[in-house]
């Protein structure tokens, strides 16, 4: 299926029930994302910004409230029915960035890609030039340093067809330039696709045009 | 995809708790595949009509007392006792004995010496005799009656009696050539009927002079006294020779097993060790297979992380659990194939003196069958396992 449009329904973390929780846009309201809009959700850190991103992506289920895929709610999507959207449907950059250490930047970029083969190798070692990681390609990704394992990240997570891509602070730790070519090749696949893209942001924000901008 | 997935989980395999598994294993298996095979191999020698391991067949009787000499008590079996017989576990089938109920004399002529004597017959279900004879069969107005008699009574008049009294030693052959002369003389006065009799065999089983079933009905019923007859011996189809509840059974109600020489024991000893051995088997088996599964466990533990890391980029949930099903595979059909190979090892060293006996082998296939079967089940748990496990790494919360 195609998801267009992810709706929340008075979600909250289950954390936060009995809480005073701050003035949000986001928690215990209705808000839709749909395909094709820009949105950047800011946050001060501990409002639950990684979190929102873990309950749409389905790893995580400890809230309030509901979460739907075009009206359907997503509790009731099976392992394997999450495992296909995550393939076609969304894309997700966590914070934590989840590459695996010992494996070279192409490799951890590869295994994302040979899922759906969705883009050519040679786009991926242009993205990789583009960013000024070429070099270190063939690096195992633990020995790069924080920066340049966020432009791997990057790279994977578009790396696959998505109506969605949610990026959970993608440029925390890149500089004005880098921020600027993330946002570009991000972009691009995204209107390509004419997907949505939900970024968070704690205060370095990704250089992507913003349709909406949330306060979390 | 899948190379780099193996790259990702083969971290942590612990080559030597899994060749602590595999010891385990071996070590399990192949105790229940000899063990199996042996018995296999082995089974000619105690399902030998004339094993000295073998006794499946038991003549019964009631012990003669001074009650029964003076006529207090029954030495015929009712039809109530024979019918509880029949229920106990351990009787496959009951068979009665039937005896004359005429009077006979016998005489037999060799060489210009005649012996003439009384004589007494007895028949039993031809499925119980262990004789094997196309002749064994009577119908009326047939002029001979096929005879076994038991090896004993020939060994008796070999050894005992012809020395001493002057007469020829008889071989089977020769004493099965000598004619018999049979005359049945009915009690109520009616002529006496003069048959043939032929020995057509020597029964190791049967303590008895034997005529076939149906000359005995026959013949009880044209010569006989008429009078309703209870079988005072019974012969039993045992299904489980030595079963110390037999003895019990015997012991409570008086019954007498005849020719019982405590040879059953050996053949009772012969299948609880069995039991005990392929149970040993069985229990270093499971124990390895607990190995197995806290190795898996262990391994899943360690590479949990990953596991979910993969999950999350959308790798299928089998994709993920595939490599370590592979190598339960692996360690497990390596396994399997050493225990094998150890039981053809061991094996050839007792099929030699099998051999020499003169027994030949068995097929290996039960042997291998179950051990496979083993395996296969190890196996499907230890992956039922590992996929349950993934699937509950699906979620972080």
């Amino acid at each position: 299926m195609q998801i267009d449009t992810i709706s929340l329904k008075r979600t909250l973390p289950r954390v936060f029930v009995n809480e005073q929780i701050p003035p949000s846009e986001i928690w215990k309201k209705d808000v839709s994302f749909s395909r094709g809009h820009n949105y950047v959700i800011e946050a001060a850190s501990g409002t639950g910004k990684s979190s929102l991103c873990a309950y749409i992506y389905g790893n995580r289920r400890d809230y309030e409230g509901e979460i739907l895929f075009n009206g359907t709610d997503i509790g009731s999507l099976r392992p394997e029915e999450w495992q296909e959207l995550r393939r076609t449907q969304l894309a997700y950059l966590p914070q934590e960035l989840d590459l695996f250490p010992e494996l070279t930047a192409l490799q951890n970029i590869r295994l994302k890609n040979s899922l759906t083969g969705h883009v050519a190798d040679d786009k991926i070692l242009h993205w990789l030039k583009e960013l000024g990681i070429d070099s270190r390609a063939d690096y195992p990704v633990g020995r790069m340093s924080i920066g340049q394992q966020q432009r791997v990240a990057i790279i994977r997570c578009v790396c696959q067809p998505f109506s969605f891509l949610i990026i959970d602070e993608p440029v925390s730790h890149l500089d004005e330039q880098n921020n600027r070519i993330a946002a570009s090749i991000i972009m691009e696949e995204a209107r390509s696709q004419g997907a949505a893209v939900i970024a968070t942001s704690v205060g370095n924000r990704i250089g992507i045009p913003v349709d909406t901008l949330l306060k979390l | 995809m899948k190379k780099i997935i193996w790259k990702l989980l083969r971290k942590n395999i612990s080559n030597t708790q899994l060749a602590g598994f595999l010891l385990a294993n071996i070590a399990g298996l192949a105790i229940v595949i000899l063990g199996l095979q042996f018995f296999e191999d082995a089974r000619p020698i105690w399902e030998d009509e004339d094993s000295f391991i073998r006794k499946d067949y038991m003549v019964i009787n009631k012990k003669v007392t001074s009650g029964t000499t003076w006529g207090n008590r029954s030495v015929g079996f009712s039809q109530k006792e024979i019918a509880d017989l029949e229920s106990q576990p351990w009787v496959r089938r009951v068979g009665r004995f039937t005896s004359a109920d005429y009077r006979l004399y016998a005489s037999m002529g060799a060489s210009g010496r005649n012996m003439s004597t009384y004589l007494f017959f007895e028949s039993i279900p031809s499925d119980f005799i262990d004789v094997k004879d196309a002749d064994w069969s009577f119908k009326p107005g047939d002029r001979t009656v096929p005879i076994i008699i038991s090896k004993d009574y020939l060994s008796l008049y070999n050894f005992g009696f012809s020395g001493t009294v002057g007469m020829p030693q008889l071989s089977e052959n020769t004493l099965s050539s000598v004619p018999l002369g049979i005359s049945i003389r009915p009690d109520d006065g009616r002529p006496r009927v003069d048959l043939q009799g032929r020995i057509v065999g020597y029964s190791n089983r049967l303590n008895t002079i034997l005529v076939p079933e149906e000359f005995m009905e026959w013949s009880n019923r044209t010569y006989g006294s008429g009078k309703p007859q209870e079988s005072s011996r019974l012969i039993l189809d045992i299904s489980s020779p030595g079963d110390v509840k037999i003895k019990q059974y015997m012991d409570a109600h008086d019954y007498e097993i005849a020719g019982d020489k405590g040879n059953s024991t050996a053949s009772y000893l012969v299948n609880v060790i069995t039991v005990v051995i392929l149970s040993v088997g069985v229990v270093i088996t499971l124990l390895s297979f607990f190995i197995l599964l806290l190795t898996i466990s262990l391994l899943i533990q360690k590479n949990a992380r990953k596991m979910h890391s993969l999950i999350m980029l959308g790798v299928s949930l089998k994709d993920v659990a595939r490599p370590y099903g592979r190598l339960v595979i692996t360690v497990t059909s390596v396994s399997y194939l050493l225990s094998a190979a150890a039981m053809f090892l061991f094996r050839n060293l007792y099929l030699m003196k099998f051999r020499a006996m003169g027994v030949a082998p068995a097929q290996p296939w039960l042997a291998l069958g179950t051990g496979l079967l083993l395996t296969a089940l190890i196996s499907l748990f230890a992956i039922l396992l590992i996929r349950r496990k993934v699937r509950n790494s699906f979620y972080t919360v």
